[in-house]
């Protein structure tokens, strides 16, 4: 087998950069759902929409089978990028869990009313991965993460303001845990574009121009509950400052680059579409 | 026509392109939001227009842009910078 080859040098290189990932991991960033929140004291005087808030950011979570599946499907040949996806899911079945924990211990939620929801949101609903690449499904998570971050951190200040320790402290261990997962696509997003760098461009243009948070497809109700969650959720000005413009220097692109690789996705979607219809006619 | 109305022009032909909507109606008070242009479709237009008047606003400028009007004022100090 040959050894010097492109996909080769990638492996080797996501190979460290999930050591160093999971290295942290290990070392500073595991946290027990039994031994490190401090359950006595969530606020059972909690305003309604906090729990609206956690029992959504809950119900996201709890498509982890979809996530999983799906995510590890897709870079179950790429060894670095695999054994972080079987991590991710680790970390990610603390998030619903404290999360959960948190509406019944609370009193916000009956036991009963937390089962009825994982069984009405599992049967009824499945997670399609948005993209179909590895590569841009790590683009995908490099936003996806660093947006779901920002909004958790805004969560955690919701929760000291309600006066609940023990939200807030499950907020703080689940938006490092997302922050943390962020950087690792980041780092992944760099060793691509080192490799391949036009179409790296073009896969992150892509996902740009396609981006929705998963939420918006999987939760009932999920434009009612938004409402409540508008003044803590992301807009234009956090988007860009937070997200956009941080992400796009950590991987050394510039504004223009990044625009130039949104116009070529743009027309080379528009004669995609131009040949489809063409095919169409005459099929015809 | 003076440099505001030809920045207002610019705005609005690069924004139906970008958005592939009219934006007629917009005037330099126009809220960016408000048109239902979202942050990728802005960063867009901001980068079309820097590109076609040779010019860059700074990165930390670009989240002070609230109305069209503000894009206009950036756009107009670097070119008399």
């Amino acid at each position: 087998m040959p050894r010097n080859t492109p996909r080769r040098r990638i492996e080797e290189k996501l190979y460290g950069t999930y050591m160093e990932f999971f290295e942290k991991a290990e070392r500073e960033r595991r946290w027990s759902v039994f031994d490190d929140i401090p359950w006595d004291e969530a606020n059972p005087e909690a305003s309604e929409d906090l729990a609206i808030c956690a029992e959504t950011f809950a119900s996201v979570e709890m498509f982890l089978p979809d996530y999983t599946a799906g995510g590890l499907n897709v870079v179950r040949d790429y060894f670095g990028r695999a054994w972080f996806q079987a991590n991710w899911g680790y970390e990610e079945s603390k998030h619903s869990l404290a999360l959960g924990e948190w509406l019944v211990r609370s009193g916000k939620r009956s036991k009963d009313e937390w089962f009825d929801l994982q069984e009405n949101l599992l049967q009824a609903r499945q997670w399609v991965p948005p993209f179909t690449t590895a590569r841009q499904m790590t683009a995908y998570g490099m936003i996806q993460e660093q947006a779901t971050f920002l909004i958790y951190i805004k969560h955690r200040e919701r929760a000291r303001l309600e006066n609940d320790a023990c939200l807030m402290k499950i907020y703080d261990y689940v938006a490092r845990d997302e922050r943390a997962h962020s950087k690792f696509y980041q780092d992944v997003m760099k060793v691509l574009l080192a490799e391949d760098r036009d179409g790296t461009l073009a896969d992150i243009a892509h996902v740009l121009a396609h981006f929705k948070m998963p939420g918006v497809e999987l939760v009932p109700d999920y434009d009612d509950r938004i409402l409540k969650m508008r003044d803590a959720g992301i807009d234009r000005n956090v988007f860009i400052r937070k997200i956009y413009l941080p992400v796009l220097k950590y991987l050394g692109v510039s504004r223009h680059e990044m625009l130039a690789a949104q116009r070529k996705a743009i027309e080379s979607q528009q004669a995609g579409q131009s040949s489809g219809q063409s095919a169409t006619q005459a099929a015809e | 026509m003076s440099d505001q109305t030809d920045l207002l022009q610019m705005f609005k032909v690069v924004a139906e392109r970008v958005d592939k909507k009219s934006f007629a109606d917009v005037t330099r008070e126009s809220v960016i939001t408000d048109l239902g242009v979202d942050s990728l479709s802005m960063m867009q237009i901001v980068g079309e227009m820097e590109t076609e008047l040779d010019l860059q606003i700074p990165d930390e400028d670009l989240v002070e842009i609230v109305t069209v009007g503000d894009l206009c004022t950036k756009i107009e100090s670097r070119m008399e910078a």
